[in-house]
């Protein structure tokens, strides 16, 4: 077992310093197939630098236990965009670009779409690599899996093994045949989006969910050894679709404070939060629930304008000990 | 006099907020024209210039300006990204999200698509459609007509504007989602008007600008009257001629060139110089021969950074400009 860290792209700045993209490898040297993760495309999502620190932990502890146990090679990168993340800014500073819009890039392009370039080139020939997003400073949500409609068929399955609670197959828009995940799918290279937590915020508990469900895909794989014993992922998850998620968009503007908790089955017409100003008492909106369902997203930042997003639910039949 | 606004919106703190129009000419025939500019609330040239112009075309309407007439009905946006002017953002200043990627937008969905929406609603009734650009804070764009996947007509009427440079660009996942594309859905003629830099304003641009867009309406006849512009030499670039210099060396570019010039393969752009030690790293030539259509103005290059953009008479060798993301719009 070999593990290193090299950088995959190297790039002058102005003023002395580098930009640079780095990674981690533990290699098994055993023939079995190369899987990755990457994090951090967006500088203010920060929930799965820490996935990355908490894979990386296991990765140590099971070669330190049997080297044999990993069979094939994991790529680590946690932060495709490590001044996004240095300077607090979800996008790549300075070309003020969203990186997850530049792919499949451009080895003579831009900055941006020369790091979008590189990371595809390190990709290719990947078993599964798996993009981590942390949605973004206003919504929380529960760990989930997404995927394109169009690629549902070879990722629903693994998708399942994930040991999330949600998976939302979503349909295509135009804009976001430019992600990485879009970007790989459609070259071959199968690559599933997480999405849990909250922007600029670190939950550790969702990490351990997420290490249990990926620990267990890359078994599966054959990334690691199948006689290992590990924890089977107990979570079965609902499937989202576009025909059933409804969006709670705020009718007013003022502050958004939620009456229940994330994360629970809530009930069609169940009071979810109510619209209030500071310069009055009255309520300005009750945010109900239109249906009965998962509330698998929820408003972390108070502050709406209208049309803000401050809740998204999938329709289903939730067990009644379920709600709160 | 109250202008009329094209969506009003109550914030969580200040008074409620508005975006506010110019309806100049019989309201009772559907407008001719619509011009919108400040999508992007950093980009003042377009702003200033629609706010002189909207004062230019009342003063007709009420026939303070003796031979000079009105003879259609015109829309004015100065600016759709209010809260972006006054903070000077060039996205909406609260979720940061660029409304000029938000179209065609979706009246019960998240507030920049409740305004896109807003902006096609009110804008999509006109046969004539601007939207006016001023790059970003980085680079200078000579005022330019942009036309994308144009139809003859477009390219027939880009002409009128009289301006140095009518180019032609490709179509992309990044513009897909802008109001010029959502309005390609409407019939009728769109132009993307790109001009100067963000930031800033820049009064010999603006002057530009609006005698561009005076040209415009006399030649449509739109207002009719004393001819009140000159021509400028126009010059039409397809979507094969646009080359883009991308520097391969990082540093502190300097350049005295201003846009809008011509200048020969092996000219002189500028230099980039370690900005530690001083040294000459690189001298940047141009490539080819043809107009200086935009160059750097931020002074701190990445290595893989966008330098200048020179038009060229010929068609160039394909490089990597059509996935370059949209500069600007």
């Amino acid at each position: 077992m070999q593990k290193s860290r090299d950088v995959i792209l190297s790039l002058a700045l102005p003023y002395r310093e580098k930009l640079e993209i780095r990674r981690t490898v533990f290699d098994g040297e055993r023939g079995g197939p190369k899987v990755a993760v990457v994090a951090g495309i967006h500088g203010d999502e920060l929930e799965g630098l820490f996935l990355c620190h908490r894979l990386a932990a296991e990765l140590q502890a099971l070669v330190a236990n049997d080297p044999s146990s990993l069979r094939g090679r994991v790529e680590i990168y946690p932060a495709l965009n490590p001044f996004g993340v240095d300077t607090i800014q979800r996008s790549v500073p300075v070309f003020d670009a969203d990186l997850n819009r530049m792919f499949p890039g451009h080895p003579g392009g831009l900055p941006p779409q020369r790091i979008a370039d590189a990371v595809m080139r390190e990709l290719s020939g990947a078993e599964l690599v798996i993009d981590v997003h942390a949605s973004n400073i206003f919504l929380r949500e529960i760990p989930q899996v997404r995927i394109n409609k169009q690629f549902e068929e070879t990722l629903l399955p693994l998708a399942h093994a994930m040991n999330v609670d949600l998976v939302w197959v979503h349909g295509a828009v135009t804009v976001l045949e430019a992600t990485i995940a879009h970007s790989l799918n459609a070259r071959g290279v199968r690559c599933l989006v997480v999405e849990m937590g909250v922007g600029m915020r670190v939950t550790p508990e969702l990490s351990d969910q997420m290490v249990a469900g990926i620990l267990h895909v890359w078994q599966q794989l054959g990334v690691l050894d199948g006689r290992l014993p590990l924890e089977r992922p107990a979570r079965v998850p609902f499937v989202a679709g576009d025909h059933n998620v409804q969006y709670l968009n705020a009718e007013r503007s003022g502050l958004f404070v939620p009456s229940v908790q994330h994360w629970i089955g809530v009930h069609r017409d169940q009071l979810l939060g109510v619209i209030v100003s500071p310069h009055q008492g009255d309520v300005l909106s009750e945010v109900r629930s239109p249906v009965d369902g998962v509330l698998f997203t929820l408003r972390e930042y108070p502050i709406v304008y209208e049309g803000s997003l401050m809740a998204r639910i999938m329709e289903a039949d939730v067990p009644s000990e379920a709600v709160a | 006099m109250s202008a009329p606004s094209l969506l009003r919106m109550s914030t969580p703190l200040r008074a409620d907020f508005e975006i506010p129009y110019h309806d100049v000419g019989d309201p009772s025939r559907p407008p001719r024209l619509a011009l919108v500019a400040g999508l992007h609330g950093n980009e003042v040239n377009g702003v200033f210039v629609l706010a002189r112009l909207a004062s230019f075309l009342h003063r007709i309407a009420e026939s303070r300006t003796p031979g000079l007439e009105l003879r259609d009905r015109i829309l004015v946006v100065p600016a759709v990204n209010v809260l972006g002017v006054n903070t000077g953002d060039r996205r909406w200043p609260f979720d940061d999200t660029d409304i000029n990627r938000m179209f065609p937008g979706y009246s019960g969905g998240e507030t920049t698509q409740r305004i896109a929406a807003a902006v096609m609603n009110l804008t999509s009734q006109a046969y004539y459609r601007v939207d006016i650009h001023a790059s970003n804070v980085d680079f200078e764009e000579l005022p330019q007509v942009r036309l994308y996947a144009a139809t003859a007509a477009e390219r027939a009427s880009a002409i009128l504007f009289g301006l140095p440079a009518v180019v032609e660009r490709p179509l992309n996942a990044i513009v897909s989602s802008t109001l010029a594309h959502a309005w390609r859905a409407c019939e009728g003629e769109n132009f993307v008007i790109q001009a100067g830099i963000a930031g800033m304003l820049q009064p010999q641009h603006c002057e530009r600008l609006f005698r561009s867009l005076v040209s415009f309406l006399h030649r449509t006849g739109i207002v009719s009257g004393t001819h009140l512009s000159e021509d400028e030499d126009v010059h039409y670039f397809g979507t094969d001629q646009s080359f883009p210099l991308i520097s391969e060396t990082a540093g502190l570019f300097v350049s005295r060139l201003e846009v809008g010039r011509w200048v020969r393969g092996g000219d002189v752009i500028g230099q980039i110089f370690d900005g530690f030690e001083g040294e000459l790293r690189a001298e940047v030539h141009a490539p080819l021969s043809g107009l200086l259509s935009g160059l750097r103005r931020r002074p701190t290059i990445y290595e893989g950074d966008l330098i200048a953009r020179i038009q060229s008479p010929q068609s160039v060798p394909a490089v990597a400009d059509t996935f370059l993301p949209g500069q600007g719009q």
